[in-house]
């Protein structure tokens, strides 16, 4: 009984930084269509950041990502405004090619930089859990969790109570309406794609602490959470989390009853599932397919 | 299509007269591109077809391929450093067969078909004197099969998978003491060696799903259940894995005497952590490879919780095998007062044993040396190494251990480091 | 046009360079290590030609691609070893796994359209490399498998590894370019364009997607059979990786998807680039950044590839005089023709009078809201077989959103469609459109980078596979086609570029697109907008002529005098609803349909000019 509250209880902690990850591409790809293949890829170059950060000066590396996240809206923006928005226009497929070349750019710029070793940053409480009665909850993924879900409401408050985040919704459910009442699109987008990759200073802050990683390690991260978004619906914030806390629990449940080399392939296994009878996702919309 | 045709007719007459012009440009074109493959076309002797005597004077040339960027640049950067090693000093005393050596590295970036046009290139096209094995099972799989197809002798410093030597090859050389389910026999020995009492009675046996570390651990846990030691758990884990909470919470709650894990190196780490959090101390700890990266291994556990942890290794820088110890000087001179990685050694190892078969030869005659090597035991900085007919070693690795900070060889008795081994392993710190 | 000419260039230039590779080893055979290059460079151009198939021609990328070589060479080099035989012989084997695996995985996620596809394949190809680890019974799991070397001489080494690569290479541009000339191929092509549109001209889109990624599966798997043998040893890791994809999005990309030699040229270019960094490039290179960089640089400055981005250039400095619309062509033409199907339905037409007039669709209290703007409210109508009924009614009233209910372009939230008693709310767009249900778009849709006449002979009329792969570049569907533009007068345009046409005339090639269908009923969205005025008349009498021949109209214009001269009856559509229905004249007087135009505060004008009401109609609907 022990065991299954344990792997629940992983599960959940796992599943919220899962969320935290999986939001900036939803944010995404809700407002300008794009898959932003690179965000793993982003996550690990924070990730070994934080790392390096936290060597040199010994911070906190979920407190750094004070330091990461605005580092990494900027990075976004400027990202946005010099290479995504040159193929806006173009179809769909072109930018999912062109941000998987930059997230390929970017890990060989790690490879080249700081070497194809595995790192990881390990703060004085790194070892330490809690213990809740006979359950014991690792410090790491706690104080990740509860990152991710401060992050998860200050995202939700900015989507819903500040004028940039209104913006960006109506932007996102129908550009030229969100256009016609004075929401430049143009600058809207690069807003919305910055804070989509705002998310992955404190993700991977927290990525730095939770995992060893190297600079290939992105793969497993961007095919996770590309699976989160597309099981809770593609766009869909709602529906990502939804989907992030099944996938890690699933994951987690696999791991201790089933071992842990069919934890991955459940992950996939229960998208395919989702998709075979609901192919629009959880919460995706059914596509509305206009005449004009 | 029939639009065309009408377009063409409609169009202005300047169409028409293009035709011509178009012939011409085909004919040139394919007059280019017979040039060209004239160009590409070097004529030259049958790949069978032995090449000429070189003049004495010409350097050996060694060709080689390295992973040195990639999944396993790390192992391939110190292979390179100890073949370079072994080059300076070789050529400091004459070279081989009176002539310099000169090696010829390129660089697969750990991918199986560029590893097969490399060992292609330097065998058929750049007619290489020698070649040297390259790092990890994965590329020596299909590497070496471009060397039997070419009947040129194989040493590599890794991959002693089983499989490797379940082909038949001829030509094949393992230049370690043992293959991957022997390796740990040593350990096992010393077991056998304690009074019953001491010996673990449990014992727990995860892996990672890696064809050098399963087989290791896989063997160890058929010869210790054979020994009456009761296997509690036994799990193969993905290379990726990153979490190891769940192995951990799942061991703790059977306390086995002995843990020994198929690890490589991150894994290893990350065992020993989720153990600490758990406050879960194993009598007997059992790791391959990762205890054997030196300061990486202690600064990642702490070097307190290094305290008593066992691995095999081929070579130990204390060790005092023959050349060992101006191994590590010229190894020290040439990186800046660096301790040789055991990657770094098997390379050296490795390029002893073709140096020994050369010139024990006196030529670089592929097949005067293969059977050279099948008939003799060459030394080596890992002592002396001979094989089967399937080119697997017929030796033993040292079993090592960590004591007060320090790694010391603590098996077999006439290369031991120390008399004492820390038996049972302490808690943690 | 030049994009003709060059077809057949291309084909010459292709030739040669087959010539060259072929008698390579004949000239120079005792060199293994180029000719290992060369037929890496080989098995990379199949990866990308079939990759081609899906990516290039239906514009559904697949990043995991290289999932089928691995699947082949696992397949192949398992069986081998199970029965004792030489891994070529099975050769096909790993093609029909790679082809299964395809349909399944297809038949899951290829059912809407959209972003999950790209990302599923990402997800299966690293799903494979774990299956593979984890069933070690089958596949060895990561011990990986051994095959015996090549049976034969050392000499010739990689020779026979160079031929049969060459030869699979040969064969799969041959497929490609076969699967590009059918209906199979345009449809694909639809499907990239605008699948939306596609699925309203009787393209079934799941099926064709599903058939085309399974089609491009085939030669990989057999391909990492061979594959296999050459390698004398799988494993999962290798057989899986990720970079394996890259290489051949890169490729593809940079010699041209969507083209037919493209994916060729860029994988020799990327083989070769490749190769030369290995060999000159020294130790520190890294081959990630080095594709990441290479793929991106392609994206941002040369999108449309090598291949399409030279014949642009040879285009701009031979252009080619285009041509106007063969008005007089048009206008001299003789009575329009239609198929089987319509003099059918006329000789029975006639045979039979009480059918005439019957029932054809039939709209049942159809309702279709956006969030809280209710577009369509609970509206009815009626189609009667062999007439052209009008339907008019101010901007917003709702008639664009039910066409889309009645194609198919859109769910209604409530009430039911039936098509000659048949209830077609529930199929899909395609279906619709096999039962005879045709239409043209307010704003054309046309599929700008295939020719007029590729644009003509897309649309199926019916779900027959052999309908599906018949040749739509010659032959009687081709001829068809040509028909069709005739009636039009864009015969000349046929192989021009559809994105390059004028607006009218791209209306005209959309209708010709409908005819194609052989429909019974069609819905005609705003016909005359863009036309000019003598055109506009032999647009009317070709409608007309259909009619004759059996073909029901429903057709919007904000055109009023048009409307009322060529429909009865015409229907009055406002705020969602019908307000009004009823022969024109009778129209044209109704005070509820001018007070829905005009709103309430019209007043006639007092001297009696009835024409009044004419006039602002007139007015309104002038263009």
């Amino acid at each position: 009984m022990t065991q299954l509250v344990q792997a629940l209880v992983l599960g959940l902690l796992i599943g919220g930084v899962y969320a935290l990850m999986a939001s900036g591409l939803a944010l995404i790809f809700g407002v300008m269509k794009i898959i932003n293949i690179a965000q793993g890829a982003l996550l690990i170059l924070v990730a070994m950041f934080t790392w390096w950060m936290w060597r040199e000066t010994g911070i906190d590396p979920i407190l750094a990502s004070v330091v990461t996240t605005p580092l990494m809206f900027g990075f976004g923006w400027i990202l946005y405004r010099v290479v995504i928005s040159r193929i806006r226009d173009q179809s769909a497929s072109m930018s999912v090619l062109l941000t998987f070349g930059f997230a390929l750019v970017v890990e060989g710029v790690l490879n080249v930089v700081a070497g194809n070793k595995f790192r990881s940053a390990t703060p004085s409480y790194f070892e330490e859990s809690f213990r809740v009665g006979s359950v014991s909850l690792p410090k790491t993924q706690v104080y990740g969790f509860v990152a991710a879900v401060i992050v998860l409401a200050a995202l939700y408050l900015v989507l819903t109570r500040t004028w940039t985040g209104r913006a960006i919704r109506a932007t996102s459910q129908n550009p030229s309406g969100a256009a016609l009442v004075g929401v430049g699109a143009a600058g809207t987008a690069a807003l919305a794609f910055a804070l989509g990759t705002a998310t992955t200073g404190v993700g991977g802050s927290i990525l730095s602490v939770l995992y060893p990683f190297f600079p290939a390690s992105h793969y497993d991260w961007i095919s996770r959470l590309l699976g989160i978004v597309v099981l809770g619906g593609m766009g869909s914030l709602p529906g990502a989390m939804v989907g992030a806390l099944i996938l890690g629990l699933a994951e987690t449940l696999t791991a201790t009853y089933g071992g842990l080399r069919w934890s991955t392939l459940v992950f996939y296994l229960v998208i395919m599932l989702v998709l075979l009878f609901r192919p629009q996702g959880l919460f995706g919309a059914k596509l509305r397919e206009d005449a004009a | 299509m029939t639009a065309s045709s009408s377009a063409r007719s409609l169009a202005p007459s300047g169409t028409r007269s293009n035709t011509p012009r178009r012939h011409s440009r085909i004919l040139s074109l394919t007059a280019v591109a017979a040039v060209g493959v004239m160009v590409l076309a070097a004529c030259g002797a049958k790949p069978s077809e032995k090449a000429a005597a070189a003049a004495p004077t010409k350097p050996l040339v060694v060709g080689i391929s390295l992973p040195l960027t990639g999944d396993f640049s790390q192992p391939g950067g110190e292979a390179k450093r100890g073949y370079e090693v072994w080059q300076t000093m070789v050529n400091a005393k004459g070279g081989v067969l009176g002539r310099q050596v000169q090696l010829k590295i390129t660089d697969d970036a750990s991918n199986q078909d560029t590893v097969v046009s490399d060992y292609t290139k330097l065998i058929t096209q750049d007619k290489v004197d020698l070649v040297l094995g390259t790092f990890s099972s994965l590329l020596n799989y299909p590497a070496s099969a471009v060397a039997e197809k070419n009947a040129m002798v194989f040493v590599e410093p890794a991959g002693g998978a089983p499989k490797m030597f379940g082909r038949g090859f001829k030509d094949l050389f393992f230049a370690q003491p043992a293959t991957a389910p022997h390796q740990a026999d040593v350990f096992v020995n010393w077991i056998k060696s304690l009074p019953e009492s001491e010996r673990p009675k449990t014992a727990a046996y995860p892996s990672q799903d890696d064809p050098f570390a399963a087989p290791v651990i896989q063997s160890m846990q058929k010869q210790l259940e054979a020994l009456g030691v009761k296997t509690v758990f036994s799990s193969l884990y993905p290379a990726d894995t990153t979490n190891f909470q769940t192995i951990a919470s799942q061991m703790a709650s059977k306390k086995p005497d002995l843990i020994a894990q198929g690890s490589v190196f991150e894994d290893g780490v990350g065992l020993v952590r989720s153990l600490k959090q758990l406050n879960y101390s194993p009598k007997m700890l059992f790791q391959t490879s990762a205890p054997g990266n030196a300061s990486q291994y202690s600064d990642a556990v702490g070097i307190a919780n290094t305290e008593g942890v066992f691995y095999t290794v081929s070579w130990n820088e204390k060790a005092t095998t023959p050349l060992n110890t101006e191994f590590v000087a010229a190894y020290a001179k040439a990186y800046a007062g660096a301790v040789p990685a055991e990657d770094a050694a098997d390379a050296f190892a490795a390029a002893q044993i073709l140096q020994a078969a050369t010139t024990a030869v006196g030529s670089v005659d592929q097949t005067k040396i293969r059977d050279w090597l099948h008939a003799n035991k060459p030394q080596t900085i890992l002592g002396p190494l001979s094989w089967d007919k399937t080119g697997a070693p017929l030796g033993q690795f040292l079993l090592a251990q960590w004591q007060s900070g320090t790694v010391q060889v603590a098996a077999p008795a006439d290369v031991a480091t120390t008399k004492t081994i820390v038996n049972p392993k302490p808690g943690w710190k | 046009m030049s994009r003709l000419r060059a077809i057949p260039r291309q084909h010459l230039v292709a030739g040669v360079c087959l010539l060259a590779l072929l008698l390579y080893p004949v000239i120079n055979p005792w060199q293994p290590y180029p000719q290992g290059v060369m037929l890496l460079g080989f098995m990379l151009a199949i990866q990308a030609s079939s990759w081609n198939i899906i990516s290039g021609f239906a514009g559904y990328i697949s990043l995991g691609h290289s999932m089928f070589l691995g699947l082949g060479s696992y397949t192949v080099a398992i069986c081998a070893l199970a029965w004792g035989v030489n891994p070529l012989w099975l050769m096909p084997l790993g093609g029909v796994t790679a082809v299964v695996a395809a349909l399944l995985i297809g038949s899951v996620v290829l059912r809407t359209s959209g972003h999950a596809f790209v990302i599923i394949t990402i997800a299966m190809l690293l799903a494979a490399q774990i299956l593979a680890v984890n069933f070690k019974g089958l596949t060895q799991g990561s011990d990986g498998i051994t095959l015996e070397l090549p049976f034969w001489s050392r000499d010739y080494q990689n020779i026979p590894f160079y031929y049969i690569f060459l030869g699979l290479l040969v064969l799969t541009v041959l497929y490609t370019a076969w699967i590009r000339r059918t209906k199979f191929g345009t449809g694909l092509i639809a499907i990239r364009e605008d699948e939306g549109k596609a699925a309203s001209i009787g393209v079934n889109t799941t099926r064709f997607k599903i058939v085309g990624y399974a089609a491009s599966a085939f030669f990989i798997g057999v391909a990492g059979g061979v594959y296999a043998y050459y390698l004398t040893f799988l494993n999962p890791v290798g057989s899986f990786a990720i970079l394996g994809s890259v290489v051949i999005v890169l490729a593809a990309l940079t010699g041209g998807k969507g083209t037919l030699y493209g994916p060729v040229v860029g994988a020799f270019i990327v083989q070769l680039a490749s190769e030369a960094a290995t060999v000159y490039g020294g130790s520190s290179q890294t081959r990630v950044l080095l594709f990441g960089a290479a793929l991106v640089a392609v994206v941002l400055f040369m999108p449309a590839g090598l291949l399409p981005t030279i014949e642009a250039r040879w285009r701009k400095r031979h252009p080619v005089t285009i041509e106007f619309t063969d008005q007089a062509g048009a206008l001299g033409r003789s009575p329009a023709t239609t198929r089987e199907r319509a003099l059918e339905d006329v000789a029975q037409a006639v045979a039979d009078d009480l059918t005439q007039g019957e029932v054809l669709l039939e709209v049942r209290g159809a309702s279709k809201s956006f969030g809280g703007l209710v577009a369509v409210d609970n509206a009815s109508l009626t189609v009667r077989k062999g007439t052209i009924t009008g339907l008019i009614g101010p901007n917003g009233s709702g008639k664009t959103t039910l066409f889309n209910l009645i194609t198919g372009g859109m769910a209604a939230d409530s009430g039911e469609i039936y098509l000659e008693g048949q209830r077609i709310d529930k199929m899909p767009p395609w279906q619709r459109g096999h039962l005879g249900l045709g239409r043209t778009f307010q704003v054309t849709r046309l599929f700008k980078d295939m020719t007029v006449q590729e644009n003509v002979v897309a649309p199926l009329p019916d779900s027959r596979w052999r309908t599906m792969f018949a040749d739509a570049v010659s032959g009687h569907e081709a001829a068809r086609a040509g028909e069709l533009l005739d009636i039009v007068g864009l015969r000349r345009f046929a192989g021009e570029r559809a994105g390059d046409l004028s607006y009218g005339q791209q209306k005209l090639v959309e209708l010709a697109q409908v005819l194609m269908l052989e429909p019974r009923l069609i819905l005609l969205d705003e016909p005359a907008g863009g036309v000019n005025p003598s055109l506009l008349g032999r647009l009317t009498e070709v409608i007309r002529e259909l009619n004759q021949r059996g073909i029901t109209f429903l057709v919007v214009e904000h055109n009023i005098p048009l409307v009322l001269e060529l429909c009865d009856p015409v229907v009055v559509f406002s705020r969602g609803r019908s307000i009004a229905e009823g022969p024109p004249g009778t129209i044209r007087e109704d005070p509820v349909v001018l007070d829905a135009y005009l709103g309430d505060d019209w007043r006639p004008v007092p001297d009696g000019k009835a024409p009044n009401t004419v006039q602002t109609a007139n007015q309104m609907g002038a263009r």
